[in-house]
């Protein structure tokens, strides 16, 4: 196994090759990336063989990933009025929505080897729609401030002169599921269709595991993002019917 | 702005004048509670303002701002924006008191220039039936020719019987559309009467 990874390497040495050739300096970030890839899925390995063990271990684990979510997300939407706990809620909302099905109506097992996974995929694709719905809605607010104001001005409540902005930055962060769902298997045999053959399920198999993972997603991401494009809203307006005009990120 | 004390007399045009930074946007902006004062008091129709609930305050009360802003949909969507259902005769005579032909009802906003604009910008507001409107800098993006509309229209609004309060840096236009000024330099009321009163108070500086 140790081999395997040393013969792929030479792939890692043709990148850095061309970096060097064609001087796109990336030589050393080349290097640092493989180094802690190799570090961190090593790591991962030893974590996660605990965690498949001990349930009270696979709990910690799910809790460090939403921490971790959480933080990254709610550093990308700095500025927004309690960027942090948005952030937080927007992904335990989406994610704790996919493994209430999947667990509660039995389609999975629940069993850490399948938690664990589960969790990771929802909390990490509900941590990107969060971004992205969270920073749509301040851009959009923070252009379009005129705009906001004239609604405002026409006596409508502020949450309603909001409304078109929290419909687009929305759509904008559940486009790429939609997108995703529509041509899988079309333009992308997805990830866990791919890691499924890889590890030597049926084609079947992965098809079956494959479509639980994209409609559990679409489920989690539409969550996630509304709420979050909701919530940073709500940040947003002050009171008297006003809006707090959103500083840059 | 500090210890500034005005009213604008109902059924007149006020023009607020002075240079730019003067916190003549500010002040309108207190009127209708788009801002929120520091201190002091803001009354409407008898009422302290922050008595009155803001979306309530806002029909009463309306802006038009610099650059006429329309949202998506075309002019009826943006007349009745907020609104539900309004009547066509109403919308119609929205759009004829902005000197507008009916027409424009089924235009779509793209279409319109910016004087155009601006003046479904005014009939927006009046579908509300205010008591005031206030008007910031209103023909400060249009032409020539668009602003002798507007400034035009100023004067039939306040036929209608509405208090306009007009922001400009414009002198020349505040002779020509109000009855009377106040000029604000630095945020403080240095001078208050008819256009032309103000004109000798008028700051040096500002040119």
């Amino acid at each position: 196994m140790i081999i395997d990874v040393l013969v792929v390497l030479s792939l890692v040495a043709i990148a850095i090759a061309i970096s060097w050739r064609y001087r796109l300096a990336l030589e050393k970030d080349l290097v640092v990336a493989s180094v802690r890839a190799i570090l961190q899925l090593t790591a991962v390995a030893v974590v996660v063989t605990l965690v498949f063990k001990e349930p009270a271990a696979a709990i910690g684990f799910v809790g460090v990933m939403l921490a971790v979510a959480a933080y990254t997300s709610g550093t990308r939407l700095r500025g927004i009025p309690h960027a942090f706990p948005i952030a937080t809620g927007a992904i335990a909302a989406g994610a704790a929505a996919t493994l209430v099905v999947l667990f509660g109506g039995r389609v999975l097992e629940l069993t850490p080897r399948f938690v664990v996974p589960i969790a990771g995929m929802a909390i990490g694709n509900c941590m990107a729609t969060v971004s992205i719905a969270g920073v749509r809605v301040r851009e959009e607010i923070a252009d379009k401030t005129s705009e906001v104001e004239a609604r405002l001005a026409l006596g409508v409540p502020a949450r309603r002169a909001l409304e078109s902005y929290v419909r687009r930055a929305a759509t904008v962060a559940l486009i790429p599921i939609v997108d995703t769902t529509k041509t899988v298997g079309l333009v992308t045999l997805p990830g866990a269709f791919t890691g499924m053959l890889l590890g030597g399920a049926s084609p079947g198999e992965a098809a079956r595991v494959q479509l639980i993972v994209l409609f559990m997603l679409m489920g989690s991401i539409a969550i996630a993002g509304m709420s979050t494009a909701l919530l940073v809203t709500r940040a947003f307006v002050a009171e008297g019917e006003r809006i707090v005009v959103p500083a840059g990120p | 702005m500090r210890d500034v004390t005005v009213s604008f007399s109902a059924g007149l045009v006020t023009a607020v004048v002075g240079p730019s930074g003067a916190g003549k946007t500010s002040l309108l902006r207190c009127v209708n509670g788009l801002e929120r004062p520091d201190a002091g008091r803001v009354v409407v129709d008898g009422t302290d303002t922050r008595e009155i609930p803001p979306t309530e305050l806002r029909r009463r009360v309306g802006m038009i701002f610099q650059t006429p802003s329309l949202f998506e949909g075309g002019v009826r969507a943006n007349l009745i924006y907020g609104l539900g259902s309004v009547a066509d005769e109403e919308l119609e005579e929205v759009l004829t008191a902005v000197s507008l032909s009916p027409s424009f009802l089924e235009r779509a906003s793209s279409a319109l220039s910016v004087g155009q604009a601006q003046r479904v910008c005014i009939a927006r507001a009046l579908v509300r039936s205010p008591h005031a409107l206030l008007m910031d800098e209103p023909t400060a993006s249009l032409d020539k020719d668009a602003s002798a509309r507007i400034e035009g229209l100023i004067g039939s609004l306040r036929d209608r019987g509405l208090t306009i309060v007009i922001v400009t840096h414009d002198l020349a236009q505040a002779k020509r559309v109000a009855e009377h000024a106040i000029l604000l330099v630095d945020g403080v009321l240095t001078a208050e009467g008819s256009p032309a009163d103000i004109e000798d108070a008028w700051p040096e500086e500002a040119g």
